[in-house]
This record gives C-alpha cells, structure tokens and sequence, in this order.
C-alpha cells in the first residue's frame, strides 16, 4: 500500500481489520522504503474505515513512523478516528507515545505546512496542559489564532457557539514536530520560520525541493522569520549565501527579519548582505509597504518573466506533452480529442471569457511549462469524475483543476521516463481567468495547440 | 476511459449458463441429490471445481471427499446450489488476473472463505433459505467484473488514485452512472439467479442500502463479512482491499455481534 500525497501530506488509507497477521501486508519493506523517501512534511495513516485494530496492527505502522521519522524528520501520526478508537491508541502506547494523533486530517493539515491553510480561527482543548500549550504553539507558528479552553466545560461551552470557530480541536495529541522549517505563503512571498541555532543542520532541515519548486512556480520574494534564532554559525552562513546566489538565478530576493547580532558576528551580516540578503528588524516592515514588496517582487508572480525560448529537445517531445494532457483530459471527461491547428508563436486566446486556465511546470533533463485553457464547461465535466457532482464553485473547481493538470503532470512524467528523460514536476498552478494568466505567459514564445473535445475548444501552450 | 459502450459490450459478451448447470440446479432446488449429482458428472470441470472446494481446509474434512454425489451428499441442498453459483462464477474469471494479484487458486479461495462464514452468519441468523444462502456466491462476481473492466486501463486508474482517493466502484458509477454491482446484477439475471440474490448484492455494496429490513440487513452483514475477508493478509497482497469503499458507518449497529460471532478479539 502507497501513501495519497497531496499537500505535502503523505495518508495511508487501510480498510477494514487490522491485526498482527495483516499489518505487515498492508505495509511491505519496499512500501516503507518508499515513504520515508517522500518529499512530505507529514505521513498520516488514517483510521477512518478501519472498524478494528489491536496493537500488533498498529505496531506495523508505527515502526514506519520512526523510520520515515528518522530520515525525514516529518511529523508522523493518525488521524480521522472517532473517541473510542483514540483512547485505545492512548491505552495501546500510554508510555510510548511518540507519534501524533490528529482527530481528522483537517486538523492534521492545521500543524502541516500548508500552502492553503492560513490564518484559521481555532478552538482547542486536551487534558495535559503541556499539550494545550504545544498545540497553541505550534497553530500559532503556523500563521492560525488557536484559542484554548482551559476546562472541559468551558470548551464545551466554547464549541456550541455556531461559526466561532473554523476548526475545533479535541482527542489531539502532538507527538514529536516535524523539524523541517516550515513553511507559510502570504500574498506572493513565502515566509520560512527558523529558530534556535543555525548550523549545518540547516542544509537538511531546510527543504530545498520545495523552495525550488516555489521558484519554479513564480515567488520570486522569501522571508525568513528569524525572531527566535539566538545565534548563527558558518556552516548556516555558507547555506544561505548560496542559496541567495541561487535565488538571483531567478531574480528573488532572500529576506531576514527579527535577526539579533548579539551573539551572530556582525560580519555575517555584511557577506549576507554581500550576497544580496536583505535585513528588517519588523515583519510589518515588509508586508505593509506595498512599494517595497512591489519592489521586492511580491506584488505579483509575473514581475521577473524568463525570456527563454523553445529549444529542439522540448519541441521533439511535444507529441509526449500533448499526449499527456489529451489522454488524462480525454479519460477524465470519457470524450474523443480532435487537434485543430498547431503553431509556434506567443500564446493567443481568442474568446477570453468563461475560460480558466492552469500550469504545472517540470524540470530535471529539460525543463519548461504547460498551460492548459480550459471553457469553464470542459474543466467543470473533468471535475466532476474527481468531486463526484457537478458544481459551480469556482474555488472548488479551481481546486480540483489544479489535481486533473497534476494528473497531466505525472503521466508526463511517466511517458518521458519511458525515453529515459527524468524530469519532476512542481505544483501546478490555476487562473480564474485569462488576464491572471497572461501576466505571466504574455509575450513568451512557445507552441501552441488547439484541440476540440465534442464540441468545446481547448488550449494547449507548452513554453519556457 | 470507460463508457457505457465498453459496459454493454461487456454484459453481451456473457454466456448464457451452460444447460448441464442449468438441470443440475433445478434439480437442486427440487431436492432431488441423487440426479443433480448424474447430471452434474457430465461436466467434467464442474466435478474438478467441486471437488477442489469441498477439500479446502475451511470445510475441515478429514479425507478427501472426490465422488461428486458423496460431495452433493455432505454439503447439502443448499451449500450444493451455493457451490453451483461460485463454479458459474468462476467461469467468468479470467484466466490471467491483471489488475487484481489473483490466480485461480486465491480466487477460489476466496470463494470459499466467504461461503463458510456467510454459513455460519446465517446460523447465527437463524435464517435458512436456499436463495439468501446462495446469494454470497455473486459478490466476487464485482472483483471479475473490476478486472474485466479495468485491468486494460489501470495505468490511468492508477495515476488518478494517486491523486484522488476514490474507488473502482466510484469511478465506474460516476463515469458511467452504472456500478460494479449493478454489472453483478445483469449478471444474476442472465444466469437467472433468484431475484433477491441480486437484491442483497446491492445492498452488499454498502452504498445501496435497500428498503426492505431484512434484505438491508443481510447486506450489512455482507458488507462487513467482505472487508473482514478482504482484511485477510493473501487479499490485501492481492490488492483486493481498496476495491471498494469500505462503509463503516453502513456496519457500525452489527459490528459487535459480528466480532463476538467471528471470534475477533
């Protein structure tokens, strides 16, 4: 069994009875191997449709835990289990509790670092202090507003007020954090919270996959939240002084706030700053001026544009890419592709109305990006396989756009490893419409082609 | 990926049951033994099938049992008709498993496993009737049909689970508006089972519940006996257990006579 990632969230989905005779066929050797080689702040193996389970089918799962804890320092746990089943996992592991209980996978995405989880209000109450206490942290670290009850009554006081609350959290329990830095989005600039001591631990707590895949995808601003570190030593120095180089490949700007010189030498700052590092004493400093972040390249995802063209490797491949996005779109809406026209220029979308748009882009043995154009009536039948309805909420359909155009990304992927080209994939990106998109693909040259399903047209851009 | 075209041509393409099958159950249903046995020894592949059934361990004889009335005689009227039904459905396995890790043998196997405790379910029931007893052989009848409909197309069914937590089943359904075990139930009525096998099969797949009581029931206990079977460690490797949903909620009023009668402690 393979852990559904989606959100930096790795969950394990076993159904039905769990014992020590079935654990281990659930959860092979390679099956482990696997997971704690995910790129994942969080593997979760959710209770929801086990109706059954002793210690010895957890044991299974709980060995993985340490092992992916070990080599990846993701936060590990259950979830989605109802009052009985949580106080036998208490029971099972009173004195062994090293892992994290998450009521639902709601919840659990509350301590993960999430690209879409921000700033939830959250009532919250558990029995052990220290836990009340390691929760409001953690939320709080996160970018939520946790709320504590104090007592059992007063939270269930708290939790009968209707809409209070966006989440409510009860029969939680923190085991050991991930360690990785985590990680928050606001606006166009992503914020880094790091803390205590840096040094060489930094190169692997620091998650380099994912800060490239943000400046794949378009941030170009990273601010490192630096309030609670006390002091930094050079091996950190040299991680951040190349990963500004790196970043200015890119045009990003690298950010410090809070940071003391107290027991930091102040000649640190300098090779920083050096290496194009910029330095704010307040948070607000940054957020609030928008000239600055303007300046900074926060205000929008298109300030700094590529100018990079087609090259021979990326055009040879094109009958992979668009067999890539018309048999996923094509399976998902059960109708038949027809191409139409097929040419190399700057993307032109006649009809701009009633159509949304999504990118996902890749790279490794070649790297660039594709866009996909969608009439909102086309993406609204290809959703409709993954949500189960049709719905005209454009967040919901924005949503699962962006599953379907991952969907394309990992058949890409599959097709090119077939031609021994190894590339990865980076998170896809959604429009709500054609002028979000042209900001960021106007004026860029690539091949374009326009495909018919039944009677819908469709667009297809692969670029770079 | 999979139209109601692909669905039609699937329920066309099978075979009516053969005519031996045919006397052999009608004479089961008259409680006729002795001739059911004649007629069954024409069919050499039903007496091999019969004969590999009632020698599992789960039917715990001590020696083999190989004459095809001897067999007829120990199980009964209706366990005889029940074995019937899983040997017509076995007719409809492939005979290279694809998307499931399968072979002839597990799904046997399988066969029997559900049939013993769909037995013993009964008995605690108190229900005794040929229909409702028989009805348990139709349920791997939805592995067969996920199989047959999917295996061609599993790269993609594989790529949208990885991103999508959502059952064969689901898929099917919302693809196509039909499920698996409304395909079961084409199935029952070209081999002209009795109406209310199909009718607990639907209700077995814990997403149809059905108005009447009883038969509701019957598909609850259905429901859990599968994902208590398909919990079993050779069925998990063979990728049986996330088929289909598991519907605790569904289960969740016979949970506890159901572990207390399986011994699940």
């Amino acid at each position: 069994m393979r852990a559904l990632v989606k959100n930096g969230i790795g969950v394990f989905s076993p159904q039905g009875f769990l014992d020590g005779n079935n654990s281990s066929a659930f959860l092979s050797i390679d099956d482990i191997e696997a997971t704690s080689k995910l790129n994942v702040d969080m593997v979760l193996v959710s209770l929801k449709r086990v109706i059954f389970f002793n210690r010895n089918g957890l044991d299974a799962f709980v060995k993985m835990f340490i092992k992916v804890r070990t080599s990846t320092q993701a936060t590990v746990g259950f979830c989605d289990y109802d009052e009985k089943k949580f106080e036998a996992i208490m029971k099972f592991y009173k004195n062994d509790l090293n892992f994290s209980l998450f009521r639902s996978q709601e919840v659990a995405s509350l301590f993960a670092n999430s690209f879409n989880n921000q700033n939830k209000n959250v009532l919250l109450y558990s029995d052990d202090k220290s836990q009340r206490a390691a929760m409001a942290i953690e939320l709080h670290d996160n970018g939520h507003n946790p709320i504590i009850a104090q007592t059992q009554d007063e939270f269930d006081d708290k939790s009968q007020s209707e809409n209070a609350y966006d989440v409510i959290i009860s029969s939680t329990h923190l085991g050991q954090m991930g360690q990785n830095i985590t990680a928050r989005v606001t606006g166009n600039a992503i914020i880094y919270t790091v803390s205590s001591f840096l040094d060489a631990e930094i190169g692997h707590t620091f998650n380099i996959a994912y800060h490239n895949n943000s400046l794949n995808v378009g941030f170009r601003l990273f601010i490192f939240d630096a309030y609670k570190v006390i002091s930094m030593n050079v091996h950190a120095l040299n991680f951040f002084s190349k990963l500004a180089s790196s970043a200015a490949e890119y045009n990003a700007t690298i950010c410090f706030v809070g940071l003391t010189f107290e027991k930091t030498p102040v000649a640190f700052k300098e090779t920083l700053e050096d290496s194009g590092i910029m330095f704010f004493e307040q948070m607000d400093d940054i957020l609030q001026n928008k000239d600055l972040l303007h300046e900074l390249g926060a205000s929008s995802a298109a300030v700094v544009q590529n100018k990079r063209q087609l090259n021979k490797v990326l055009v040879t491949e094109l009958p992979n890419f668009i067999n890539a996005a018309v048999a996923t779109i094509e399976m998902m809406t059960n109708s038949k592709a027809i191409k139409e026209a097929a040419k190399v220029d700057e993307i032109k979308i006649a009809e701009k109305d009633e159509k949304i748009a999504s990118s996902i882009g890749f790279y490794g043995d070649m790297d660039g990006m594709v866009v996909l154009v969608f009439p909102v009536g086309i993406a609204k039948k290809a959703c409709e396989l993954l949500i189960g309805e049709s719905t005209d909420d454009m967040e919901l359909i924005l949503d699962t756009l962006a599953e379907l155009v991952n969907i394309v990304g990992g058949k890409l992927k599959t097709l090119l490893l077939d031609q021994k080209t190894s590339v990865d994939i980076t998170l896809p990106r959604t429009y709500p419409d054609i002028d979000s998109l042209l900001e960021i693909t106007e004026f860029k040259k690539g091949v374009q082609v326009d495909l018919a399903f039944d009677d819908d047209k469709f667009l297809f851009f692969l670029t770079r | 990926m999979i139209t109601k075209q692909t669905i039609d041509s699937y329920i066309e393409k099978i075979p009516p049951s053969p005519k031996v099958l045919q006397q052999t159950l009608l004479l089961l249903n008259a409680g006729d033994l002795v001739k059911a046995a004649s007629v069954a020894k024409e069919d050499l592949a039903l007496n091999a099938y019969l004969k590999d059934l009632v020698n599992k361990p789960i039917y715990g004889f001590r020696n083999e049992v190989s004459d095809i009335s001897q067999i007829f005689g120990i199980l009964g009227v209706a366990k005889s008709q029940q074995a019937v039904y899983n040997y017509m459905i076995s007719l409809l396995s492939p005979s290279q498993w694809k998307l499931f890790k399968l072979n002839k043998s597990t799904f046997s196997n399988l066969q029997a496993d559900l049939s013993a405790n769909w037995q013993k379910i009964l008995a605690h029931l108190n229900i005794v009737d040929k229909d409702i007893e028989s009805s348990i052989a139709l349920l791997p009848a939805s592995i067969i049909v996920s199989e047959a409909l999917f295996n061609e197309k599993i790269d993609d069914v594989n790529l949208l689970r990885s991103v999508n937590p959502i059952d064969l089943n689901t898929i099917l359904k919302r693809l196509c508006k039909m499920d698996l075990f409304d395909i079961c139930e084409q199935i029952a009525i070209k081999w002209e089972m009795g109406e209310n096998i199909s009718k607990i099969i639907q209700a077995a797949s814990g997403v149809k519940p059905s108005d009447d009581e009883e038969i509701n029931r019957l598909g609850q206990w259905m429901h859990l006996l599968l994902f208590f079977t398909l919990s079993q460690p050779n069925y998990v490797d063979a990728e049986l257990n996330d088929f289909i949903d598991f519907q605790i909620d569904y289960v969740g009023d016979i949970y506890s006579d159901f572990s207390e009668l399986m011994e699940i402690s």
